[in-house]
């Protein structure tokens, strides 16, 4: 709070006061009362004057900038009459009444948003185990009856469970809750879950997956790291380049602080002003444009997993030559030194 | 033969799940009362239980650990709850396995078996005729010679094997081989039931492994 500003905007009462005092100056040089006694007079007032607005300036700017440092520091601005005191003049205890309200209310609308998310939340996971019943039982009918074997059966029920597990992580993702667990996990295994989702597929379209991570370990959440990877092998499935032997090869590397695992293949690529734009929610670019079921929504969720999960995601490409994507784990030293 | 208590309360799945059992040779049978769910478990006395987790009354994990208060059967978590904290829960309450649906059954009948394997604790050692197969070491003898085995000869081998005299698929192969981290190709693995072939020659057994055309592979 500024002094100047606050002169400013009591410029009335100011140009009230020096009017007054000039017309009671007037009054008593008119009234020939002796010079010393208007000097006293107008001394005296002009003093009481200058008393009551540096009282007044201080307790305002006490209270208006303890009022802005913290909102400055709040997170959640709206909590603010959390932090400051009831001020102790008038106008300031009205504005300090309604932000109470105003709080309040929020508050509350903030409550029932989140909490008919949560409801929301918990459907979605319900209606997807649900949903998972018939696909499973389907499976095991396609298994059971041979006749009624088909692999492009198969192939659209995989394509079923890809989606609604992309649904199931979107939720997951845009969530606030911490619903996952990290625990040291082997890339094999994870690997080895997405192969065999991929199997039919990988095979069908004469692509070599090529695995090279040796035993190395790392801390994430299996499931989520599994649908990441997951994500990023069907759009190297997807993007398969006409012409070449295709193949998708995954290898790990590490050094003193990360592990980093990556997935490359020999697809089509991605254009050079599409590669920054991946991982923006609902972005299809060239690619996506030539293929129908693009949702554009695969890789902004993987990068939000990550970001969850405290894992850092790259894309590296040259269009018609390759796709790199990279996956870096912090190796955590407590961890190693707690055991 | 093996009794596997399918405990599924989808009455879809457990009668497809029953018919994949007992096709696989095992005597699978369905749980119908949850009402007493943990008595009726009890009463059947199964060799193995494949478990869900939301099943009506008392949910599998609780189940799972009144189970374990008492018995040591295995147990094989089968559910869609696919989170770690559900996984790593029912292993901490002493579930051998975790498989989330939709699974491939090819698989689960794997790990179904990969379970009584190691439950029997029997010598790894396998036979074919007079042949003796080492699957740890990766060699197949007899008394006068030792041929070596590659990794996915031996897969290959122990599983046309295990279904002696039945048809084993294409599928079913590939499945097991992927299933064991080695993820070949079509080609590969022609190249390696060839090269199978001959060893298998070396000691005498030609056209041991049969080709039934648009169908799979038979051990004779």
């Amino acid at each position: 709070m500024k002094l100047s500003k606050y002169l400013r905007s009591n410029y009335l009462i100011i140009l009230l006061f020096i009017v007054i005092i000039s017309i009671i100056n007037l009054m008593l040089v008119s009234f020939k009362v002796q010079n010393q006694a208007i000097m006293g007079v107008t001394v005296t007032a002009i003093l009481g004057f200058i008393i009551y607005v540096v009282y007044d300036f201080g307790r305002r700017k006490k209270f208006y900038n303890k009022f802005l440092n913290d909102l400055d520091l709040l997170d959640k601005k709206y909590l603010i009459t959390e932090m400051i005191d009831k001020p102790e003049f008038y106008d300031g205890e009205i504005l300090y009444d309604a932000l109470y309200e105003i709080d309040k209310s929020m508050s509350e609308k903030i409550k029932e948003y989140s909490l008919s998310i949560q409801d929301f939340k918990e459907y979605i996971e319900m209606w997807i185990h649900e949903v998972k019943l018939p696909l499973a039982s389907i499976n095991l009918m396609i298994h059971n009856h041979k006749e009624l074997s088909d692999k492009k059966i198969v192939e659209q029920l995989k394509r079923i469970d890809d989606d609604v597990e992309q649904v199931l992580y979107y939720v997951r993702s845009e969530n606030a809750e911490k619903d996952y667990l990290i625990k040291e996990t082997e890339l094999n295994k994870v690997i080895g879950n997405v192969a065999m989702k991929n199997k039919d597929i990988l095979l069908e379209n004469k692509i070599d997956f090529i695995v090279d991570v040796d035993d190395r370990k790392v801390l994430t959440d299996s499931k989520w790291l599994e649908f990441i990877v997951n994500q990023i092998v069907s759009n190297s499935i997807k993007y398969i380049r006409n012409g070449v032997e295709h193949f998708i090869k995954i290898t790990a590397e590490e050094n003193n602080q990360n592990t980093i695992l990556k997935i490359y293949d020999n697809g089509i690529g991605i254009e050079k002003s599409d590669i920054t734009k991946v991982f923006d929610k609902t972005f299809t670019g060239n690619n996506g444009r030539k293929i129908e079921t693009s949702t554009g929504m695969g890789l902004y969720i993987a990068k939000q997993l990550c970001k969850k999960l405290g894992h850092k995601i790259a894309i590296d490409s040259k269009e018609n030559e390759f796709t790199e994507v990279s996956i870096l784990f912090n190796k955590d030293d407590f961890l190693n030194i707690a055991k | 033969m093996k009794k596997i208590l399918i405990v599924e309360d989808d009455i879809s799945i457990s009668s497809e799940l029953k018919d994949l059992l007992d096709n696989a040779g095992y005597n699978g049978v369905v749980l119908k009362d949850f009402e007493n769910s943990y008595e009726e478990i009890k009463k059947e006395n199964p060799d193995l239980i494949l478990l869900d987790i939301n099943i009506p009354k008392l949910n599998g994990e609780m189940l799972l650990q009144k189970i374990r208060k008492e018995s040591n059967v295995p147990i094989i978590m089968v559910t869609s709850k696919n989170t770690e904290t559900d996984e790593v829960l029912s292993m901490s309450y002493g579930a051998d396995d975790y498989i989330t649906k939709p699974y491939n059954p090819t698989i689960l009948l794997l790990r179904i078996n990969a379970i009584f394997k190691r439950m029997e604790n029997k010598s790894d050692i396998l036979a074919y005729n007079e042949l003796e197969i080492d699957p740890k070491k990766g060699i197949i003898k007899n008394e006068k010679e030792e041929i070596i085995l590659t990794k996915n000869e031996m897969i290959i081998f122990t599983f046309l094997l295990a279904n002696k005299g039945n048809i084993v698929t294409r599928d079913e192969l590939m499945t097991d081989l992927w299933n064991n981290d080695s993820y070949i190709n079509d080609n590969a693995l022609n190249v390696n039931i060839s090269r199978l072939r001959t060893k298998l020659k070396d000691f005498g057994y030609e056209d041991a492994i049969e080709t039934r055309k648009g169908q799979g592979y038979i051990l004779k």
